[in-house]
């Protein structure tokens, strides 16, 4: 291992920096593009294939004005007023995701992907407690690299593997940031006007099925670590007590909930029984979380495992499952096929997947607290997507990104000039990165990660008060292993740091469940202590640093 | 382990090793090579982005089984 100090230094500024180049970031940096902003692009993977998306995905939820209630922006709204009740902000949802539909529905078909199938038209399912068919099954698995070589089209700066580790704020205003290369161990001082976090949600916290912490539903890459740096920073968060989970294939957990239910596939128990409507009267539509609630019951009953039926499916039905479904999950046909399913219709055993942190729903986000501007309490500092509390799934990652784009262009015009990054903060950091390197001995992430995981599971997806307070305790006490962890090299320094972030967000978790002292999204935040869920706790459980303590605060929302 | 690269067919063009997500992947001695087969998504990036089909993905056992 050649030593750390053998990176080189590089100091870069720009208008409008964007940390994480998923969906929401890449349709950040084509807002802020087009609006005239010099835009650099900071990615800790690729952009070509970073984020959840990176391998395909197969829907976006749109109305579409077609003649129906159900596919207007009205009853749209009501639907998120109902299963979002207490999580979504309905006028920043308008702001973030109506009135930039139709301008993102324009935008995919311009850079490539479209969203009809082979015969021109649309091909829309109805799952997750949707008014109607609002999902638009579609081709995206180039989704990713399509929104990536347009945004080097429109002159966005990237820089690719580079791990963002601590934001810097003075007298309340945004001054930069710096990261680190983890293939050639650079290090990166950022100068910016203004900033949009898009990192996703924080996974790796929980046990996987397979005890595999990469298997994992949603992309393991993401852990937290802007959650984590924007916390540090003084950031407020919202909606970070939700401990999301979903219905998956036995030994694989991949996408194709809606898929399958929005194609009409039934969900069994192992007497081979319907169940959902005792939990719900949409049945096997109903919400994600009421279908896992109804999952976790039927098992706990002692009539598990469950499947998914799709016997009754017709021939073209099926054809379309499976496609859709290998463009949601590439490899997802495979795995089935080695299981020994084929497309002529099976009842495939499905579970309860890990539990992750993020949102609650499909129409809401789970992070940095924004508001209608996509800005959060710090003047410089903006969020989109999942990394946001406001943002989520694909349809709002494209809306809601290029919001905040357009805002966070706009505000860095009104910013005369860089700030001076502080030098002695950035020696502190730098020293502080790539420590793990030089110790001779110590603990690995993957034993750090290993423990947090066994107590995130334990202590903080069903909860009482004494579960999180001990979860805590325990979490805390983790702290004394920060100082000890080694690394052989950038990439397990990388993962040395992914460990510690999602330590730092699980902590966060508990504190922000441990303050909402009711229950709301099924299992998403159960409290066995406080099991009805509670009017007085409809809205946002606010999370900001205070000194060394997590403090919390309440902000209602309110539906018509 | 997943995924697993044809040494034969490899052209050494490196896009998979650049583009992981997970940073799986390297290139040794001018040709694709799994470095860290645990940390794997099953995103199937690799295997859409070679030209040669080098890539297939192989379920581990655990996964198969279970």
């Amino acid at each position: 291992m050649t030593g750390w100090f053998a990176g080189k230094t590089h100091r870069v500024s720009a208008d409008v920096v964007i940390i994480g180049g998923g969906t929401a970031g890449l349709n950040a940096a084509m807002a802020a593009a087009q609006s005239g902003a010099k835009v650099l692009v900071v990615d800790k993977a690729h952009i070509m294939r970073s984020g959840a998306i990176a391998g395909g995905i197969d829907h976006f939820f749109a109305y579409m004005n077609t003649g129906p209630s159900w596919d207007t922006r009205e009853t749209y709204l009501e639907f998120v007023s109902k299963v979002a009740r207490g999580a979504s902000n309905v006028r920043i949802h308008e702001k973030v995701y109506c009135d930039e539909l139709s301008a993102a529905l324009e935008r995919m078909e311009k850079i490539g992907v479209t969203l009809k199938n082979k015969e021109g038209k649309y091909f829309r399912t109805q799952a997750i407690g949707q008014p109607g068919p609002i999902a638009i099954n579609f081709n995206g698995k180039f989704l990713k690299p399509a929104m990536a070589k347009e945004v080097l089209r429109l002159g966005c700066k990237v820089l690719n593997r580079v791990q963002v580790t601590k934001l810097f704020v003075r007298d309340g205003q945004l001054v930069g940031f710096c990261g680190w290369d983890m293939r050639t161990g650079d290090f990166y001082e950022v100068q910016a006007k203004a900033i949009i976090i898009a990192t996703g949600n924080t996974n790796r916290m929980f046990k996987s099925q397979t005890a595999n912490p990469f298997n994992l539903w949603y992309c393991p890459a993401n852990t937290g670590d802007l959650h984590t740096a924007a916390y540090e920073a003084g950031v407020e968060l919202a909606n970070v007590e939700y401990v999301r989970l979903t219905i998956v294939p036995k030994g694989f957990s991949a996408p194709g909930f809606n898929a399958f239910f929005g194609m009409g596939a039934k969900l069994v128990n192992s007497l081979g029984q319907q169940f959902m409507t005792n939990y719900h009267p949409a049945g096997d539509r109903a919400p994600r979380h009421m279908m896992v609630w109804g999952a976790l019951q039927e098992v706990k009953n002692g009539r598990g495992p469950i499947y998914v039926d799709v016997r009754h499916l017709k021939q073209k039905e099926l054809e379309h499952l499976f496609f859709t479904l290998g463009i949601d999950k590439d490899t997802l046909p495979d795995f089935l096929m080695a299981k020994g399913y084929n497309t002529e219709g099976a009842m495939i055993e499905l579970t309860v997947s890990e539990p992750m942190q993020a949102r609650p729903s499909e129409l809401c986000g789970s992070g940095i607290k924004v508001d209608i501007n996509c800005m959060s309490n710090i003047p410089g500092i903006f969020a989109a997507g999942d990394a946001s509390d406001q943002m989520g799934c694909l349809h709002m990652c494209v809306t809601g990104g290029f919001a905040a784009g357009k805002s966070a262009a706009a505000y860095a015009a009104t910013v005369s000039d860089y700030q001076l990054l502080d030098d002695k903060a950035l020696v502190e950091e730098r020293s502080r990165i790539f420590a793990p390197l030089i110790r001779k001995a110590g603990m690995s992430y993957g034993e750090l990660e290993t423990i947090i995981r066994i107590i995130a599971t334990d202590h903080l997806v069903m909860k009482t008060e004494m579960s999180l307070t001990t979860g805590i305790k325990k979490l805390d006490h983790l702290d004394m292993y920060r100082e000890q962890l080694k690394a052989d090299n950038f990439h397990e320094l990388m993962r040395c740091h992914e460990a510690m972030n999602i330590q730092s967000v699980a902590k966060i978790l508990a504190h922000a469940a441990l303050a909402r002292k009711e229950s709301r999204f099924g299992p998403y935040h159960h409290r066995a202590d406080f099991p009805e869920t509670r009017d007085e706790f409809c809205g946002l459980m606010v999370v900001r640093k205070n000194g060394d303590d997590v403090g919390t605060r309440f902000e209602p929302l309110t539906y018509n | 382990m997943p995924p697993v690269i044809d040494k034969r067919k490899c052209q050494g063009c490196g896009l998979c090793a650049l583009y992981c997500p997970l940073d799986v992947l390297e290139m040794r001695d001018g040709i694709s090579n799994v470095r860290y087969p645990k940390e794997c998504w099953h995103c199937g990036a690799c295997r859409q982005d070679c030209a040669q089909g080098a890539v297939t993905i192989e379920f581990l056992p655990v996964m198969l089984s279970v």
